[in-house]
């Protein structure tokens, strides 16, 4: 079964594809039942057709939508609903529908189709800047460089603000004014957000936007309250904005030797959300926080202004040895819930050597959806590729990205909806889809709000069979499944996605039937997902623990063997990688955090919670190809064996990609061979996977660091880490030469599937 | 091997000492291995360091909150955040890297002769004399201009002068940073 031609379809990929039809049986199968949907996904044009110009018809009952499963009785003008079986009359202006002339959503190709609402558009989306100052002054320079850079790159239409901080907080005037001025706010102080409001007199004036010739309608003056001072159209505040970035300095405080700079970088993320909140709310905006350094005086500070006490490290927080972290937590995840409650995105631009306390952050982007780039300078191209490419619009002119978006499950009522992991945060709709048994994630609830997405985003969602074994459904009948994601699109206009999903059932007994349809991806994901959200809560030694007992019960399960005889275990091909999965992911950088900070640890998370199957698969297990004079580039095992003198290797981990020369072609290339003009093949060599490389990197977001090294060289390191140490300096072969070695006490996955043949093989 | 290590009291958690160390050298000297071997005992192959860790290691008496730094350049550029409150530095050298001795020992005569460091002792490893090719002792301490800054690898503690020290050592091997860091510990007031 190909599981990539069926995500192409929908936008979706299950763990399994066929079910068995009793909780118990369920419980067996170990992995979840569950799915990887990509709401936003690019569909081929005979998958999903163009948007449908009139409302959706819902059932009056469950409130599904009429899709492709629905048996419609076109003589009596019914549509049965297939999730609840309410009867629903067609409305009239279905009147002459029939089988030959049949509308979009019940096409059977059509099972995604997107409605484009009839309401009013929205207005155009708002981003609002919010700039450290307290950096040097040539990274200053570069951030304030890329922010005028994007003014040019965003539509004209786009609404943009500017904050600077650093011990106060600046709010810049950019409309309504001839010259550059600001209001300036306490760094130090708490502001609730009715004391933002009322300070910055938001409270009456144009709305925010508001062109400033249109004529002024009596009642206060624009030039004193109101949000339209703050927030103009890139049109008309792009002038004025750009003036006070290119006058902007650092911060003038003094700072004195053996101390930080006192950065208010928790206030002025509040007071940007309070604007928003207080005076666009419910309107697509996100807010770019781009930070130098960690927050020093106000609640979400994370370390001390001496520079003797250093920023918390993981043990730190282990063993409670972090004195702020606790405190700044709650301040950051109360500034969480307040822009979710209004739909506002918050992006966050990291780019320090050290950390800056993105870990603490992590609500603000993990709930709103907006994206973490961690990059060590503003003058990075991690961080500059990037933000470009953010900014930038797609072919038809647009923002590749959506806003204000809420994600609704409805199953059919042999399922329930255990949870969903991703970018999202709970609506907490009731309803009797929700499972009382089981919770997955951000459960409790069937609708999720999502304050921006993008084409890439992609859930988790989780679900629980709760039919009970002695009630069997026949194998003709099928499981239904529909996402609704209602969003407001780039060009205003407000939208719905609409997808439907059947699924067999089969009895519990069945088990060639439901191992054939595992998705070994998919599963994967899902359930690194799981164990990257238990890391809120659980330790990670039982976090590891519990990876292992699942795959060993897996094992147990689905695999061919003879009792007690590890000689005989087999896997089927759509299991057999799964092992491996596990493997990488026990020693990836998501579970393993010794040698990261929090700060990279909440990065690398927040990544593997937004990507889909094929991204995140990479995350967990990077892919390695080998380039060589012999032959054509090809894929081989991510394993030290796979070193070798005459080779090069170009190693993908996602956040990464490394160009690695073997220990002959380094020598040759350092002896100038490939310069002489007669070993043009040589040349054409080193230069192939750097032209991979660098296609990779174009479409990779963030752009990932890009590094080239020589075998035994410093950097080989990025690409040790990654690889099976199969070898190891314990070895003897590590004696022979002819292969590398790794210095590791690691097990390799050989000894890892040796232990897990003997013990899937005992288990029971 | 470690034996010596756990001196009943100190292993009963009374009598340590706090310290803050610093690991410093340049990027593949080996200092997130060191760190690894010293909380886990188990060598383990990590990417370069890219921001700053700290790990809490317990060796004899001493409760040592030891930062890693990363080595490449643009890491060391913080190097000097680290300065204030330390009470030792362990220097990493890559014996093998024979090229990159110059750069070693200029940012090690930096950071000797830093002011906010003056009083600190730095034990200097040569680490991977695992491999044969390493430079001996006696080749490391002429290429790092240590033979007049050095004070011993004697113990007893010694007023007025700056103790600092090179001890060869493998820590994928687990040996010789043992007796290093002993003397370290013996420095450290």
């Amino acid at each position: 079964m190909d599981f990539n031609e069926l995500e192409e379809m929908d936008g979706v990929r299950w763990s399994w594809l066929t079910w068995p039809s009793s909780r118990l049986e369920a419980t067996r199968c170990i992995v979840p039942f569950g799915c990887m949907y990509t709401p936003l996904k690019h569909l081929s044009a005979n998958r999903l057709p163009a948007p449908l110009p009139y409302d959706p018809v819902q059932c009056k009952s469950c409130t599904s939508v009429l899709n492709p499963y629905c048996r419609v009785d076109l003589r009596s003008r019914i549509w049965f609903c297939p999730f609840c079986y309410h009867r629903n009359p067609l409305p009239p202006n279905y009147a002459d529908i029939s089988e030959s002339n049949l509308p979009a959503e019940l096409i059977p190709d059509f099972t995604t189709v997107e409605y484009t609402l009839h309401r009013q558009p929205a207005p155009p989306p708002i981003f609002f800047f919010v700039l450290d100052v307290c950096t040097r002054e040539d990274e200053l320079q570069t951030a304030k460089d890329y922010i005028i850079k994007a003014l040019s790159l965003l539509p004209k239409d786009a609404v943009v603000g500017l904050i600077t901080f650093g011990q106060n907080i600046h709010v810049h005037v950019i409309g309504y004014t001839e010259c550059a001025k600001c209001y300036v706010l306490r760094g130090e102080k708490e502001y609730t957000p009715d004391q933002i409001k009322n300070l910055l007199m938001l409270a009456g004036g144009p709305p925010r936007g508001a062109p400033l010739n249109s004529a002024s309608p009596p009642g206060p003056n624009p030039a004193t309250v109101g949000a339209a001072r703050f927030l103009q159209p890139v049109s008309e505040g792009e002038f004025l904005m750009t003036s006070v970035l290119e006058d902007l300095e650092t911060d003038p405080w003094p700072v004195p030797e053996n101390e930080r700079p006192k950065r208010a970088l928790c206030t002025a993320l509040s007071v940007a959300v309070g604007i928003l909140e207080s005076t666009s709310a419910g309107t697509g905006a996100r807010i770019q926080l781009l930070v130098g350094g960690p927050g020093t005086v106000d609640p979400g500070k994370i370390v001390a202004l001496e520079l003797g006490d250093a920023v918390r490290s993981h043990s730190d927080i282990e063993k409670d040895n972090a004195p702020f972290h606790t405190a700044a937590l709650k301040a950051f995840d109360d500034i969480a819930a307040r822009a979710v409650n209004a739909g506002h995105a918050v992006d966050v631009w990291a780019c320090s050597l050290d950390q800056v306390g993105t870990y603490e952050m992590k609500s603000c982007v993990d709930r709103t959806g907006g994206v973490f780039v961690v990059s060590e300078s503003f003058d990075h191209p991690m961080f500059k590729e990037t933000f470009e490419k953010f900014f930038s619009t797609d072919e038809s002119n647009q923002l590749p990205m959506a806003f204000q978006a809420s994600f609704e499950i409805i199953a059919s009522r042999e399922v329930k909806v255990a949870g969903v992991i991703g970018p999202v945060a709970s609506l907490n709709k009731e309803s009797p889809s929700v499972s009382t048994e089981m919770e997955i994630g951000i459960g409790g609830t069937t609708a999720w709000r999502m304050c921006t997405l993008d084409p890439h985003t992609t859930l988790a969602a989780y679900f629980e069979v709760v039919n009970p074994h002695q009630n069997p459904i026949r194998d003709d009948q099928y499981r239904y499944i529909q996402f609704i994601t209602r969003y407001t699109h780039a060009t205003g206009q407000h939208r719905m996605r609409v997808t439907t999903t059947a699924g067999r059932w089969t009895s519990g007994d069945n088990i060639p039937e439901i191992a054939a349809g595992f998705d070994q991806d998919a599963a994967a994901v899902l359930m690194a997902r799981m164990a990257v959200y238990k890391t809120e809560n659980e330790d990670s030694f039982d976090i590891l623990r519990w990876v292992d007992r699942m795959l060993i019960r897996l094992c147990a399960k689905f695999a061919e063997y003879q009792k007690d005889t590890p000689e005989t275990f087999a896997l089927s091909p759509n299991f057999s990688l799964y092992p491996q999965f596990m493997f990488n992911l026990r020693r990836s950088q998501f579970l393993q955090v010794f040698n990261s900070s929090p700060d990279e640890t909440a990065y690398f998370r927040s990544y593997l919670n937004r990507e889909n199957v094929n991204n995140c698969l990479l995350m967990i297990q990077p892919t390695l190809m080998s380039y060589s004079l012999s032959g054509a580039p090809e894929p081989v095992l991510l394993d030290v064996t796979s070193i070798k003198p005459d080779r090069i290797l170009l190693l993908d981990t996602f956040f990464y990609i490394i160009v690695f020369n073997g220990e002959t072609i380094s020598s040759w290339r350092k002896a100038g061979y490939h310069e002489d003009g007669k070993h043009n093949n040589l040349k054409l060599l080193l230069q192939a996977p750097k032209d991979d490389a660098a296609a990779v990197l174009d479409e990779r977001f963030p752009y990932a660091r890009y590094i080239e090294c020589d075998q035994n060289g410093s950097q080989a390191r990025f690409l040790l880490a990654k690889l099976n140490p199969s070898v190891n300096h314990h070895s003897a072969a590590a004696e022979y030469g002819g292969s590398d070695f790794i210095f590791t006490d690691d097990v390799s996955l050989g000894v890892f599937m040796e232990h897990l043949k003997k013990l899937a093989v005992s288990s029971q | 091997m470690f034996s010596w290590f756990w001196d009943a009291l100190s292993y009963l958690g009374l009598y340590y000492k706090n310290a803050k160390i610093l690991f410093l050298g340049l990027d593949n000297a080996g200092k997130t291995t060191l760190m690894h071997v010293l909380r886990d005992d188990r060598v383990a192959q990590h990417i370069p360091t890219q921001m700053p860790t700290a790990e809490e290691v317990v060796i004899g008496k001493i409760r040592f909150r030891a930062f890693d730094l990363g080595g490449h350049a643009a890491a060391r550029q913080i190097w000097r955040n680290y300065y204030a409150k330390v009470d030792g530095v362990v220097f990493l050298v890559d014996a093998v890297d024979r090229e990159r001795f110059p750069e070693v020992k200029k940012e090690l005569d930096a950071l000797i002769n830093d002011e906010m460091l003056s009083d600190v002792p730095f034990l200097i490893l040569g680490n991977k004399i695992d491999v044969a090719r390493a430079a001996s002792d006696e080749e490391l301490r002429s290429a790092l201009g240590l033979h007049h800054l050095t004070t011993g690898q004697g113990s007893a503690p010694m007023s007025d002068i700056r103790p600092i020290e090179l001890f060869m050592v493998s820590v994928v091997r687990k040996m010789g940073y043992a007796e290093g860091f002993r003397w370290l510990s013996n420095h450290i007031p």
